[in-house]
């Protein structure tokens, strides 16, 4: 089990590059400008790239090369790419944040973070993996999740919520690259090839949104209740 | 036919329709190209559950998987694509959108092939990845009439239903984990591996990631409280894609968390998997109910009623028990065939008055003859009145939850299906008792293309409910014996 | 007896550079400005010029008053027995506090201060203690975050324990926890001494906060106050440079030689970290008050994080 092997050095890295995409999250949180979102996230599929590439070297899974340089091709420039493309269609350059400051934003997150090492804590403690990278993983991997949904609740524009949903598959894919590095590179390809075709989707959708609805902030869709 | 042909015929049909449809782009071939497919995917889907005897089959080098289970939902499925079908040559031609149609078709024909393919994953994996499938497919069905509502909704529903399933690939890859302390780090991924290594798993591990596949297919399923999309995608959508929504999609996604429950079924959880499930189907009810009863929209009425039914079925797969399992899957095809016929109903009225309004839809009995008397038919079908099939399978479940643990959400549930019972009514009795204040336009009569999908829908209803075979019965409990491994 | 004199020393170290590093600050912001500046010893020269003023005292002001000078400038005469100013290693009397108690009696100064800002019923002294207060609810949880994740590190309350650690050990130094805990404090440095984006020394009414709860003092009651505020600063900045980032440069074995090298040295990384500051600074504009939450939010934020990192090595 590629966990309970790792050395120290390793370990320290693994750690250093899951907690360096934490923190782009929270600057994806904190932000005002689109643009910012766009390059935090793209530093953040760079920091997992990196990460599948040091699982891949010191699990010895040659595959997980193929996948690093996936990510960072897929992930790390065509979809920052596309999606500023779709930015710059619109004419929002910056966020109104109506719902959630992005400062309280930053501290419910930091809570987010300590509910999802207690959590961790909990299920590694099970597999007595308490002292290994396991709960590093499992944390970033839990918190991540979490702010992508705090992301996709108090962000109204559409391109916020697109790289909520982004941020979610990205905290998934960086804890499976930790805890299953063997998962059958089947699975993974295709999952990254789904992300292009979301956010493809995305892209047109957003293009209706725009035409036939007038603008892409949420707050303007409130034509369905009940 | 052997098994083997029934599912290539399954799956290369709509494909052919597909790339057909985009190819050759005239609407009246599009339509024909659809229908055809649609007619050998039921005729493929038909006699799978006879062929399929005892045995769980895999084919080309375990990928696909087919056993009673998905045998019974692909059934349910191919009649709903083949009734919505030649349901919607009537209604997409009353849309005047003749352009497009094509893209219709396409579309259509491609929602088809991924829920038709669903069940049949091996790999939980692909599984995952065809429900994400269906979901961009259906997408851009429900965003069809380019109007700013229909925007909306599909905006909700990419939204809402691809963060939940997003939820349901971290419950995965968590299950996947957990097998892997038991398989080695390498280990193909399908659910027969699975429950094999199942009663090895630590409970705390399968306990949060069933959890959170419980959730993430939730969403997808429609149960409350992550049902937001359903409303808002099923009434805005065109009404063929609602049906197929409602009929085909959901059950799709209720495989998923029903072969999950089974392989915690084999760990030493206990009865925390299927509380929770019954919890949901209870609260889906209760939200269903409510919204019922204070519904404006005749489409979002359908749709709440979807609502409602998955919390049955979810009730039914939570109670557990040959019983109860059994009773939810026939749930399953008897909602199938009479949300189908709701929701073509719907959309005949829909068209011929104008308006999505109960309050402006009047007078429908004196105005549609035969269509209305079927409509009404479904009304009473679907609230769970005999003699029709649903009054059936809901009794059957409610039998089965009658367990000292569960039997506060039988009484709960019959309370609610009372209170569905007299608000659906009532709007049907608005829409077609109350008397005329205006006379209010009324379209010309709406094709036999609309109709006969609805007597279509109905017959087997009606026989489902006043005959119950003893075929069936022993089919749904073998396949409830897989499902849970071990019950009593 | 070496150690007594070595203790006597810190305090008179802290004492007698306050001022000095004030004045450096202040002079380096002027030059990076392209004016003159008043150099570097003008705030020596401010402290000669207030002791030999009158004090004025307002009818409305009570026995606090009086006492609140003395008791902020004891506190911050207290703390550097606590923390590593010159030596490496723990002198008598240092165990009297942790860095819990450090952090609490420094507190203690400030909150004497804001009661006496209300003590004299002036409505500009009011206003500064309501809105010091409010900086101070937002900063003190932080503050003391950044203290837990200290201890967490060391695994012990003291910062000497702290500072062998981090000489000692490289991996501890380079690991995420420590460099989230220099981020977090190096925020809560530019909120605890004014310095921009928070600056609240100004003398513009509408934004005073500091500057407004000492408004009614006059005389060597204000020079003592000033030279509290200033060796609070330095108090900062040696539990930044000795405790956190730069913990080189300490006298290891107590000698006169080894004492005054430690106070050149403290000079030279607190003008390292005086130059990042001015920086910092100059780079950027004054908050609007209530945007006060924002650079707080990420410093707890970056707290949190490296409380996580603590528990995960």
């Amino acid at each position: 089990m590629l966990i309970q092997n790792l050395g120290p050095l390793a370990s320290s890295l693994f750690s250093l590059l899951a907690i360096v995409s934490l923190l782009l999250a929270f600057v994806m949180l904190g932000s005002r400008w689109l643009k910012n979102y766009l390059f935090a996230f793209a530093a953040e599929s760079w920091a997992i790239a990196a990460l599948s590439a040091a699982v891949g070297f010191y699990g010895g899974y040659p595959e997980l090369y193929l996948i690093a340089i996936l990510t960072l091709l897929f992930r790390g420039l065509l979809l920052p790419y596309l999606i500023w493309r779709i930015i710059r269609r619109l004419s929002v350059d910056r966020e109104i944040h109506v719902i959630l400051q992005p400062s309280t934003s930053l501290v419910v997150g930091a809570f987010f973070v300590m509910f999802a090492l207690a959590i961790s804590y909990r299920v590694a403690a099970a597999f007595h993996l308490e002292l290994t990278v396991a709960v590093l993983a499992l944390t970033v991997l839990l918190s991540m999740k979490m702010i992508g949904f705090l992301m996709l609740a108090v962000r109204h524009e559409a391109i916020s919520q697109i790289l909520g949903l982004l941020v979610l598959e990205n905290g998934i894919f960086l804890g499976s690259q930790i805890l299953v590095p063997g998962m059958p590179l089947l699975i993974e390809m295709v999952i990254l090839f789904d992300l292009l075709i979301v956010v493809a989707c995305f892209g047109a959708l957003v293009g209706y949104l725009l035409t036939h609805v007038g603008s892409t902030s949420s707050l303007d869709l409130r034509r369905l209740v009940g | 036919m052997t098994i083997a042909a029934c599912l290539l015929a399954l799956s290369i049909a709509p494909l052919a329709a597909i790339i057909l449809c985009s190819i050759v782009r005239n609407p009246r071939a599009c339509e024909a190209f659809n229908l055809i497919a649609a007619a050998i995917a039921f005729a493929a889907a038909l006699p799978l559950p006879f062929l399929i005897g005892g045995r769980e089959l895999t084919f080309w080098d375990d990928y696909v998987l087919l056993d009673r289970t998905g045998a019974w939902v692909i059934l349910c499925t191919g009649t709903v694509y083949f009734l919505a079908s030649i349901y919607a040559i009537g209604y997409m031609r009353l849309l005047r959108e003749e352009s497009r149609l094509y893209v219709f078709y396409a579309l259509f024909a491609g929602f088809g092939l991924t829920t038709l393919i669903g069940p049949l994953m091996n790999s939980i994996g692909i599984y995952w990845i065809a429900i994400e499938l269906t979901t961009l497919v259906s997408t851009f069905l429900v965003a069809f009439e380019h109007v700013a509502e229909s925007m909306e909704a599909a905006w909700k529903y990419i939204m809402v239903v691809s963060a939940g399933i997003s939820l349901a690939l971290l419950g995965t890859i968590l299950f996947y984990w957990g097998g892997s302390f038991v398989l080695g780090p390498t280990y193909k991924m399908t659910w027969a591996v699975l429950a094999s290594a199942a009663p090895q798993i630590n409970p705390i591990l399968m306990t949060l990631a069933f959890l959170l596949v419980l959730v993430g297919y939730g969403t997808k399923v429609g149960l409350a409280p992550m049902h937001t999309w359903l409303p808002d995608a099923h009434s805005e959508a065109p009404a063929p894609v609602s049906a197929m929504l409602s009929g085909a999609l959901l059950n799709t996604a209720m495989v998923g968390i029903v072969r999950f429950l089974a392989i915690t079924r084999r760990t030493s959880i206990g009865e925390l998997p299927q509380l929770v499930l019954v919890i949901f189907g209870t609260v889906s009810l209760l939200i269903g109910a409510l919204f019922i009863v204070r519904q404006q929209g005749i489409k979002r009425l359908m749709a709440y009623s979807s609502v409602e039914h998955m919390g049955v079925v979810a009730l039914g797969f939570g109670f557990g028990g040959p019983l109860g399992i059994a009773g939810a899957l026939y749930h399953m095809l008897n909602h199938s065939l009479n949300k189908s016929l709701m929701f073509f109903g719907a959309g005949n009225v829909m068209r011929a008055y104008g308006t999505k309004d109960i309050d402006r839809i009047q007078g429908v009995g004196r105005h549609f003859a035969t269509q209305g008397s079927l409509w009404l038919a479904g009304a009473i079908a679907i609230t769970g009145a005999p003699p029709f099939g649903l009054f059936l399978s809901e009794f059957t479940i409610m039998r089965a939850g009658l367990t000292p643990t569960f039997s506060w959400a039988v009484y709960v549930m019959a309370v609610l299906l009372i209170v569905i019972f007299i608000g659906f009514m009532n709007h049907f009795r608005v829409m077609y008792y109350q008397c005329e204040a205006t006379d209010a336009p009324v379209a010309a009569r709406s094709s036999a293309w609309c109709t006969v999908p609805m007597w279509l829908a109905l017959a087997p209803l009606l026989v489902l409910g006043l005959w119950w075979p003893g075929g069936i019965w022993n089919y749904l409990t073998a396949a409830a014996q897989t499902l849970s491994p071990g019950a009593p | 007896m070496r150690d007594i004199l070595l203790q006597i020393a810190q305090v008179l170290t802290v004492l007698i550079l306050a001022p000095l590093l004030q004045g450096i600050i202040l002079q380096f912001e002027e030059r990076v400005q392209r004016a003159q500046g008043p150099g570097i010893f003008q705030p020596y020269r401010d402290l000669w010029k207030l002791f030999h003023k009158q004090v004025a005292v307002p009818e409305t002001a009570t026995w606090l008053f009086w006492v609140t000078p003395i008791v902020a400038f004891t506190c911050v005469l207290t703390v550097p027995i606590l923390i590593p100013v010159l030596t490496d290693f723990p002198l008598p009397l240092s165990d009297m506090g942790d860095i819990l108690g450090g952090g609490l009696i420094l507190t203690l100064a400030s909150f004497m201060i804001i009661l006496a800002g209300l003590d004299t019923s002036s409505a500009y002294s009011g206003i500064g203690s309501s809105r010091a207060v409010m900086v101070a609810i937002l900063a003190e949880p932080t503050l003391i975050l950044v203290f837990v994740g200290i201890t967490l590190l060391a695994k012990a309350m003291l910062p000497f324990v702290v500072n062998h650690l981090l000489v000692a050990d490289w991996a501890a130094y380079m690991s995420p926890a420590h460099l989230f805990l220099v981020a977090a404090f190096f925020i809560l440095l530019l909120v605890e001494t004014d310095r921009m984006p928070i600056h609240s020394s100004t003398h513009i009414e509408v934004y005073m906060i500091e500057e407004g709860r000492i408004l009614e003092y006059s005389g060597p009651l204000l020079a003592l106050l000033k030279w509290a505020s200033a060796m609070k600063q330095f108090i900062l900045y040696t539990i930044f440079c000795n405790v956190l980032i730069l913990p080189w440069g300490l006298s290891i074995r107590g000698t006169a030689l080894g004492a005054l090298g430690a106070a050149i040295g403290l000079l030279i990384k607190f003008t390292l970290v005086a130059c990042v500051v001015v920086f910092v600074e100059t780079a950027q504009s004054r908050l609007r008050f209530y945007r006060y939450q924002e650079p707080l939010a990420a410093s707890f934020l970056l707290a949190v994080l490296a409380i996580v990192g603590t528990q995960l090595s």
